[in-house]
Order: C-alpha cells, then structure tokens, then sequence
C-alpha cells in the first residue's frame, strides 16, 4: 500500500497580469510563481510548506485542492490526479483557505457548518452528528459559541470553525493555508495542538502551509522551504538543524529611531559583517538575527554594535543562540522579514 | 450525489438567515408592495388609468397589469441576482472556492441551491398580490390571472437561470469583483420591455429583446391581465417560447460555465 498522500512532481505556474499604463494602454507581465515544485507528503504526518509571502506557498496549495490548473507537471492526492480526477480528489480533501472569511456572516457557526455539510452531501442525523462532533474537535463548542452569529467571532474562533469544515466530511487530508495567519499567540497555540492532534490521534495527513519558522519547529513532522517558486530545502526539522549545526545565531533587540528603514538597517549589518541578516518585528523593537560561525561571534557582535550605535539605535538586548529552523530559512534563502 | 439535499441546502440556508434577520424578512416582505406601489406613483403623475386604456387599448384594469409586471420584473431580477450574482456574492464573503470545491459540477450547485428559495420568493410575492387581485378582478376571473401569473413565474424561471448561469460563467472567468449586475439588471428589464412596452424600441434593442428570456416572462405575466379566451393561444405561445428558450439557454450555460470555471482555473480567477 502506497505510503504517499500527496505528491508533486515538477509544478509549474505562471500568471499573466497586465499592468495598466496610462488609460488604454496595458503592459502584460508573466509572474512564474511555480518553476517546478516536487515533494512527497506521507500518509499521517504534519508536513509544512514554509516559505515568505510570494514564495509560492498558495498556488500550490491552490494547485493541490483542484482550485488551480498547473501549467506543467503532476500532482497527486491518494493517488487521483488534480487535474483529471479531481471530483475524486474533492472527495478525500478537507481544505481551509484563508480564516478571516469564508462563512455567512449573518448564520452561527453550527448553521454554516450544517449548510456546507448539505453543500458536501451530508444530510439528517449523519449531517447533525458530524457536526455537533467537529464542533466539538476544534473546542467551539467548550467555548459556548457553537450557537452565536458567525460575525460575533473573534479570528480565533474562525479559524477553528474554517478547520472544522474542512473536516465536515472526514477527509484522509487537509490542507490548510496559513491557518494561525493573525491570529494572538493564545489562538495560535490552541490550534497548533489541534493540527498535531489530528495527525497523530485522527490518523490525518494535513499539509499546512506558514511563513512562522516556530510554528514549523512545532508543528510539523516535516518541513519544505519554498522561495521564489522552487523548493530549496526538504526534510525533518532536526536534519535541517543540523546543516546549519556549524553555525550560531547572533540576536540582537534595538530600537531604531524613527524614521530609519529597517531594510536599510539590515543591509548595512549584512554589508559589514559579511553574512545574511533577518530582521523582524518584535513588540515596537527589532530582532536583528545574524546567522554566523562560532569563531567570529564576537568580532560579528562588536560590528554589528558599533553600526548600530553609529546609526543611534538604542541596543536593548544581546544574545547568541543555538540554530533554529529560522536560521536555516536564512542561511538558505538570505531572506529580509520586513 | 446528493441533489436532493443540495436542493434542501438553499431553503436551509434562507431559513437561517431569515431566523436570524427578522428585518431582513419583513423588508422582503414589504418590498413587491413598494415597488407596485412605487409604478402606480409615477403612473397617477404622468397620467390617468383612463389614459392607460386608451393607449394599451383594451379594457385592462391597470392595477392588475401592473402586479402582473411587477411580479414578472422582480422575478426576473431575483434569478438574476441569485444565480447570476451568486458568483459575486460568494466571492465577496470568500466562499467561492468552498462552493467549487462541492463533489457537482459548478452550474449545478448554483442553479440547484436556488430554485427552491427562488420558488419559496415567489410564491410568497404571489401570495401577497393574490387579495388584491381578488378585490380588484372578482373570484373567479382573479383565481384564472392568479394562476397565469403563477404559470409565467415558474416556467419563466427555467430560461432565466440559464441565461443567469452564463452571466455567472462570464463573471466566473473574469474575475469580476465589481457590482455589475447594478447597472446590466436595470438594462435588462429595459429590453425585455419592463419599463415601456418592446415594441415601442428600436429597432436593435427590439433584437436584443427577442433573445433576453425575461421579455416573455413579462409578456405572459402581463397576458394575465389581458386574460380573455381569444388570448389563450398567445399564452401557449410565450409558454412555448419558454420551454424552448429553456432547453437553448440551459444546455449553452451546462457547456459554457464548465468553461468558465476551466479558465478561472486556469488564470487564478478562484
């Protein structure tokens, strides 16, 4: 018995967007969001699709949920091709697309569910019990909100509810896009357990695709990064780790004064001490990380102080740390966060 | 799999929304008079009933013709609105791709989540009119246009989805997020012959309203008012049209919206 859920072999997508140059005239662009994408998702595990905004994360999820032709290659669910079988495919997917809409606004969370759940082929006493049961499965119904108008949610509860449609019809898959997307660091948690839950405890594959590296870490048994439409790094988060085990990450919390860019700022330390810089919002600060061999950690933090002096940043904490997946998205991808 | 349920999701659906919008009701409820109500004004301001017989030339009462097109154009603009516009509204509340993703084909979805909310609509705007049409023609003769009036909202719809599931096709493919059903609504009811009657058009809009379904759902709506025996072979007539234009209009839209759904596909449209 094939031991694979979802492959991709070699997807490929361009768009085609015309930009609009004075009133008649329009230029026609072609963005190749995909320049063919392969991996394998196993049956019952967490896989993660990491990647920053662009990467190339939505189309394939897009591609995977029978949404969204490809331009070339394959792609398979359960072994049905998304393109030429995909009723099938429908058939086996539970998907989540975005979690801030989605539902009637003006219908509770049970009423939207039991619509979708008709919409899926559900009906009587089967339709009312899967319901009451996936309520139960995301917590809506622990949280008494079950029965309240879907606009009364908080973005939490919707993203719980858009899982929970997803599993309506008890699906062999999920893919979600970006399910913790907004939410507070409570809500995010509640899910994370949830997904890991569903894979381990319900025997589901979920595909979930995130550009938060710690959720990553935590969440998936597996992890490919996806940048600029390719895949550039597929494996367990540990072996990941591990290419960069060489190194340690430099941290560095300050605050800017205003009016400096912080892409500037990371240029200018990328500049000077010679290797990728990531920076990243961190409650009104900056997080300057800069991935670096131990040998030169000190001479990295006393450049990367005085820049930052030079440019009146006021420095508020210093730390080295063991690699995380973050580095590895770095290191690989020499990615800014702004 | 599963039509009959697909047909009970739309009732499903209006009764939540109802339950929980009682105002939403009640303003549906008031609506088909305010609209008759809105036509009998401006009638009385241009003119007289008496100038409305001479000029439509028989011995019509106005009011009756006028529920007659009332109902005929609110009809028409509901399918529109409900299948045609459906692919607006599901991408504005962003559940366009969990209405694709349902195990049918797209076209079937919209058309057969609709169909019983558009007949529970018109049979409750048939209902409102019925004691006035009653008051106005007498039992029996009120009961023979109510049941005409009946006859022209049912098998009127069958054309009109159809040529509301190639409009959703269109707006399918070219990911239209814009409201234009505003403004290609009011153009619709103009050809069909909803404001002044069609004849009195030009000679190309007079074109472009042979083929628009809603003109015969009008006309046999407004027949009922006219409703006499020599009349009867004309209401077989515009019944025939309907059917006919129904077959045409829905078996384009079955082949059409797969086409659009493939190219919404296929651009990123979804």
């Amino acid at each position: 018995m094939a031991v694979e859920a979802i492959t991709a072999r070699e997807l490929r997508k361009t768009y085609i967007t015309h930009l609009r140059k004075g009133l008649f005239k329009r230029e026609r662009q072609e963005v190749h969001a995909l320049k063919g994408v392969s991996f394998t998702v196993r049956k019952g595990e967490v896989f993660g699709l990491l990647g920053p905004n662009g990467a190339g994360k939505t189309t394939t999820v897009k591609i995977l949920s029978t949404l969204l032709l490809p331009d070339g290659g394959e792609a398979r669910v359960m072994g049905y091709d998304v393109v030429e079988e995909a009723p099938k495919v429908r058939e086996v997917i539970g998907v989540s697309l975005t979690v801030e809409k989605g539902f009637f606004w003006k219908l509770t969370g049970r009423e939207n569910l039991t619509y979708f759940g008709m919409l899926y082929g559900l009906d009587g006493r089967e339709l009312e019990k899967r319901v009451q049961e996936v309520l139960e499965l995301v917590g809506l119904t622990g949280l008494g909100v079950a029965d309240k108008l879907y606009e009364e949610y908080s973005l939490g509860m919707k993203a719980r509810l858009s899982i929970a449609r997803a599993m309506i019809t008890d699906p062999e898959v999920l893919i979600l896009d970006e399910p913790t997307l907004g939410l507070d660091p409570p809500s995010a948690r509640t899910l994370r357990e949830l997904l890991v839950r569903l894979a381990h405890e319900e025997g589901k594959t979920v595909l979930v695709t995130t550009h938060n590296m710690f959720e990553a870490e935590i969440v998936c048994d597996r992890v490919a990064i996806i940048n600029e439409g390719k895949i550039i790094a597929l494996d367990t988060v540990e072996e990941l780790k591990r290419r960069v085990s060489d190194k340690v990450s430099l941290e560095v919390i300050a605050a800017p004064p205003a009016g400096v860019p912080v892409a500037s700022l990371v240029e200018a330390v990328r500049t000077t001490v010679g290797a990728p810089c990531e920076a990243f919002p961190e409650n009104g600060l900056v997080r300057l990380k800069v991935v670096q061999s131990p040998d030169r950690v000190e001479e990295t933090t006393s450049k990367v102080l005085r820049l930052l002096h030079e440019r009146e940043c006021r420095v508020r904490r210093v730390e080295v740390k063991e690699p995380s997946l973050e580095d590895v998205f770095i290191q690989l991808t020499g990615k800014t966060g702004f | 799999m599963g039509l009959r349920t697909l047909l009970k999701s739309g009732i499903v659906l209006d009764m939540y929304f109802f339950k929980n919008n009682r105002f939403a009701f009640v303003s549906m409820l008031l609506w088909p008079y305010l609209i008759l109500g809105l036509i009998l004004g401006m009638g009385a301001l241009f003119g007289s009933a008496e100038s409305f017989r001479e000029n439509v030339g028989a011995a019509v009462n106005p009011l009756t013709y006028f529920v007659a097109s009332t109902l005929a154009a609110m009809v028409s603009l509901d399918v529109m609105w409900g299948v045609g516009g459906s692919v607006l509204h599901h991408r504005w509340i962003g559940t366009l791709p969990y209405i694709l993703l349902t195990p049918h084909r797209t076209s079937v979805t919209l058309v057969l989540t609709y169909v019983p909310r558009y007949l529970l609509t018109a049979g409750i705007q048939l209902a409102e009119f019925a004691p006035l049409i009653l008051m106005t023609e007498g039992v029996g003769s009120g009961a023979l246009k109510l049941g005409v009036m009946a006859l022209a909202v049912t098998v009127g719809m069958l054309p009109i989805l159809g040529f509301s599931a190639l409009f959703a096709s269109f707006l399918l493919s070219i990911k239209e997020e814009t409201n234009v059903l505003s403004w290609v609504n009011p153009l619709i009811l103009l050809f069909s012959g909803a404001f002044y009657p069609a004849y009195l058009l030009p000679k190309w809009a007079r074109l472009i309203s042979v083929a628009l379904p809603s003109t015969y759902t009008i006309e046999l709506a407004r027949l009922s008012a006219l409703m006499g025996s020599p009349e009867l072979r004309k209401v077989t007539a515009l019944i025939g049209i309907l059917v006919a234009m129904s077959a045409v209009y829905n078996l384009v839209s079955g082949l059409v919206i797969q086409a659009g759904e493939r190219r919404a596909m296929r651009e990123g449209a979804i």
